[in-house]
């Protein structure tokens, strides 16, 4: 357990930077988004009959049916703060998960990290560790933003406790996408390929969400879209058994992970570049 | 099963493929406790692959791997608590600074202050600067710092693969010194070179292994005396009849003459007086003799 926490606070230290590079611009987002609403809400009158115009289609981008819940203060933090964000966050996770071991490995650096007294399992621990501790802090920035932004705007009053209950499902989603980017980097040739595999996968299930909406053929697809189960509007209630499904399969992929790094060889410095094999002469 | 006091490291049979390429062959070997034993190949003849197997950083696909009567795939930590390893191409986080990179080793390894005592000595030895960044060290300099978290916590057994690599010659002779000095506190040293003289002047033992395949074993001494000498002479007159004599010589073998007959390449085995009284029957201009080395012997192996 020692060597877990040694781990997880050295890779903390490390990830100082990422803390802050994706914290700071986040909790930006919502001291400068959210006070838009004021101007939202004067225009109402002038903004409702633009968009009953839409046609079904575009609409979909916009919210589709629940569109013309912009003009509430929980709808507009839903519609315009919460509705691009798991796609933010699970390009993050993906990147970040795909390179939690396998971003060191490719480097060289856990071939020598590896040769100390510690095992497999502490190493993965300690790494996930870190990275939950990692996200959390960046969601923080993230709520702490959001709250800011509520108390400029004149025409919203939330408490923090409400603000936070979306950004625990932004935290559910990313750390799935992070699980499923991760569980990719340890069976795939490299760990560009599996942030890649896990990117299409994060904007692929946000299209299919998003068009299911409109398009009824798609309806079932979206079930196994993970951005399907994210809760934009969890501050009206959020749904438990919504965040248990994103658990239940984040933590198949974290043990198919676990799985996976603890039977196969640690890679050295340069194996695993990716390659079509159709377009590799050897 | 090896004898866990006597002998450090202990294969038999040891197989490691990375897909259809058979990276070690079955593998015999075994090392002593308390010797320096060098282990020597070109690029890809499985050297790395076979201290990877040591390490359980790679699963080896049949045989027997134990480093003091322990399996290292199921007692990895065990294994690796006993051992100190220098990779052959070290990679470090690049932002960090050595300091806080050996604070978090000894971390690892629960070392305390004698850990820490160690650290600033090996450091003040070899001239690093604990407080430097990563990103603006040397080739050499990060070689040392590999070199300092090998032998900080004193381990048992030393892996080094390359470990002069990168260094200038005066670190390399006080790295060699630290191999002696670990082996006479008791330690085991496993070392991987290129380096054939630094072997030679070191190593107890050594094995020499070939596409994945250990072709030779054994006493350094006893591999070097087995191999001839060689002479390169130089007659002020020619003789032909000259080099019939020569071969006559026991244990003497002519290897090239010149046209002239003057010039002879010699290889001699055993003895080498019954020559040089031969010789001092002749006016020669230069007489060139070299011991048998251990480039000789590898280059026998290699060579074409």
């Amino acid at each position: 357990m020692n060597n877990v926490l040694n781990i997880a606070l050295y890779s903390l230290r490390r990830s100082f930077w990422i803390i802050l590079g994706w914290g700071i611009p986040l909790m930006l987002l919502g001291i400068i988004t959210i006070p838009f609403y004021d101007l939202v809400a004067e225009n109402e009158k002038q903004l409702r009959p633009v968009l009953d115009t839409l046609k079904p289609f575009l609409k979909s981008f916009i919210g589709g049916d629940e569109a013309e819940q912009v003009f509430t203060p929980e709808g507009f933090i839903a519609l315009r703060y919460f509705a691009f964000l798991p796609v933010v966050m699970g390009i993050f996770g993906s990147v970040y998960g795909s390179g939690l071991l396998a971003g060191d490995e490719e480097k060289g650096i856990l071939d020598f990290l590896m040769a100390q007294p510690i095992s497999r399992a502490q190493m993965f621990w300690g790494r996930l560790l870190a990275f939950f501790i990692c996200l959390a802090v960046i969601i923080g920035f993230g709520w702490f933003g959001l709250w800011l932004g509520v108390l400029k705007a004149e025409s919203m009053m939330f408490s923090p406790i409400k603000l936070l209950l979306p950004y625990i499902s932004v935290f559910a989603v990313t750390w799935l996408f992070s699980s499923l980017s991760l569980a990719f980097s340890m069976v795939m040739p490299s760990r560009s390929a599996a942030a890649m595999l896990s990117g299409i996968i994060v904007l692929a299930g946000y299209i299919i969400t998003t068009l299911s909406k409109a398009i009824k053929g798609l309806e079932a697809w979206a079930l196994f879209s993970p951005i399907t189960y994210f809760q934009g509007n969890a501050m009206v209630g959020l749904e438990l058994n919504l965040l248990i499904k994103l658990l239940i399969a984040s933590l198949l992929f974290i043990a198919f992970a676990r799985k996976g790094f603890g039977n196969r060889d640690i890679r050295v410095a340069g194996d695993g570049g990716w390659k079509i094999p159709l377009l590799d002469p050897r | 099963m090896s004898d866990q006091n006597l002998t450090a490291i202990y294969a038999k049979d040891l197989i490691k493929s990375y897909g259809s390429f058979r990276a070690l062959k079955g593998i015999d070997l075994q090392v002593h406790s308390g010797e320096i034993f060098g282990f020597l190949g070109p690029n890809g003849a499985g050297k790395t692959t076979a201290i990877r197997c040591m390490l359980d950083m790679i699963r080896r696909d049949n045989g027997i791997i134990e480093i003091f009567g322990k399996d290292p795939q199921t007692e990895s930590v065990a294994v690796r608590d006993l051992c100190g390893y220098l990779p052959g191409e070290l990679r470090l986080d690049e932002n960090a600074s050595v300091k806080s990179i050996l604070n978090y080793l000894r971390r690892l390894r629960q070392g305390g202050k004698d850990c820490s005592a160690k650290i600033s000595q090996l450091a003040s030895r070899l001239d690093l600067n604990l407080d430097s960044k990563i990103k603006n060290l040397s080739k050499g300099n990060k070689q040392k710092l590999g070199i300092i978290a090998a032998f900080m916590h004193k381990p048992k057994l030393l892996l080094l693969d390359e470990p002069t690599s990168g260094l200038d010659p005066l670190v390399q002779q006080i790295v060699l010194e630290l191999v002696k000095e670990a082996k006479q506190s008791g330690a085991t040293i496993f070392f991987s070179s290129h380096v054939l003289a630094e072997v030679q002047s070191i190593a107890d033992r050594v094995a020499i292994i070939k596409n994945g395949e250990i072709v030779e074993v054994g006493v350094t001494s006893s591999l070097l005396s087995k191999r001839a000498w060689r002479a390169k002479i130089k007659f002020v007159s020619d003789d032909s009849g000259r080099g019939a004599m020569i071969k006559d010589l026991e244990g003497v073998t002519v290897l090239e003459v010149s046209d002239d007959n003057k010039i002879f390449d010699i290889g001699i085995e055993g003895d080498v007086d019954p020559f040089i009284k031969f010789i001092a029957n002749f006016e020669v201009d230069y007489l060139e003799i070299n011991k048998p080395n251990l480039e000789e012997i590898f280059l026998s192996y290699y060579g074409d």
